[in-house]
């Protein structure tokens, strides 16, 4: 725990808040109330940003947002894309967290196996 | 059920995004000598009435209204694991002006959770409140430093705004 570790997160967090800006393809929100942080959210969301900044996948912003409802089945992440299309992943470990990234935000592919409930679509 | 201190500090700090905080004052005290540990959280946020503080320390209370299961067991985790760890809790609140919230255990206490990632946290609650300064006072065994994360960001408009404001009253005085 140091304070230069800390400015070099401040900083990463604030490269990810600068991809707010204007529309972007993918919206991930992660939920991060109590059971969601009990289940481990906060991992969930550190190992996406990771991720996400490794891949450099700048049309990706990533939210945070309290419970989702779905308090049994945290950790659970939305992904919101552009056209109104929702995805919600649930039960997300590392792993898990690691491909919907590789998968869903980088090639574009759902993974099915993971995501549950009726997917959204505005058409 | 959270296994990480700063799991808790991460919990009770998204409250005071909820409750429309503007900072919020993180406060981590390890006193190995004189065997405490001390965790304050102080936000300006919307503050609560006596009747909600009262329910917001028992079970099983949240302040979100009309939902069908109520969570809100973050004040109440961090009471049971103080007091369960030779410490004590204190939880004040002023409508309006904001609350703070300090948890204190004995360093030593077997059943203490370790601090854990402090850093995952402050990360989590710089993406959470984008706009809320997130500061951290880290005093660890003598050791200590103060973290923002407005620290920088702000103070160059700020001064912008007031050359401006400065340009105008002197060609209003022109």
């Amino acid at each position: 725990m140091n304070l230069e570790e800390l400015k070099k997160l401040k900083e990463k967090a604030q490269r990810q808040v600068a991809l707010r800006e204007g529309q972007k393809k993918y919206r991930v929100v992660i939920s991060m109330g109590t059971s969601g942080i009990a289940a481990g959210a906060r991992e969930i969301m550190k190992t996406m940003l990771d991720e996400i900044e490794k891949r450099g996948l700048d049309d990706v912003e990533v939210r945070v947002t309290g419970e989702h409802g779905l308090e049994d089945v945290e950790p659970v992440v939305r992904i919101e894309e552009a056209g109104g299309e929702e995805t919600t992943y649930a039960r997300l470990d590392i792993e898990k967290a690691r491909k919907i990234v590789s998968e869903h935000l980088e090639k574009g592919h759902k993974v099915d196996t993971l995501a549950v409930g009726k997917q959204k679509k505005t058409e | 059920m959270f296994d990480e201190l700063s799991l808790n500090l991460l919990d009770i700090g998204m409250n005071s995004f909820a409750a429309g905080a503007t900072v919020l004052r993180i406060t981590v005290l390890e006193d190995v000598r004189r065997d405490w540990f001390i965790v304050r959280l102080r936000d300006d946020g919307r503050g609560m009435d006596e009747e909600t503080l009262r329910r917001v320390l028992t079970k099983n209370a949240s302040t979100k209204v009309g939902r069908k299961k109520q969570i809100g067991l973050g004040l109440a985790l961090l009471r049971q694991t103080s007091e369960m760890c030779g410490g004590a809790f204190h939880i004040h609140s002023t409508t309006g002006k904001g609350t703070g919230v300090t948890a204190s255990m004995r360093f030593s206490h077997v059943d203490r959770p370790p601090l854990g990632d402090l850093n995952a946290t402050i990360l989590a609650l710089c993406v959470a409140g984008p706009d809320v300064d997130v500061r951290l006072h880290y005093c660890s065994n003598g050791e200590a430093f103060q973290f923002s994360s407005q620290e920088g960001k702000h103070h160059e408009p700020r001064r912008t705004q007031e050359t401006q404001g400065k340009g105008a009253a002197a060609s209003r005085a022109a």
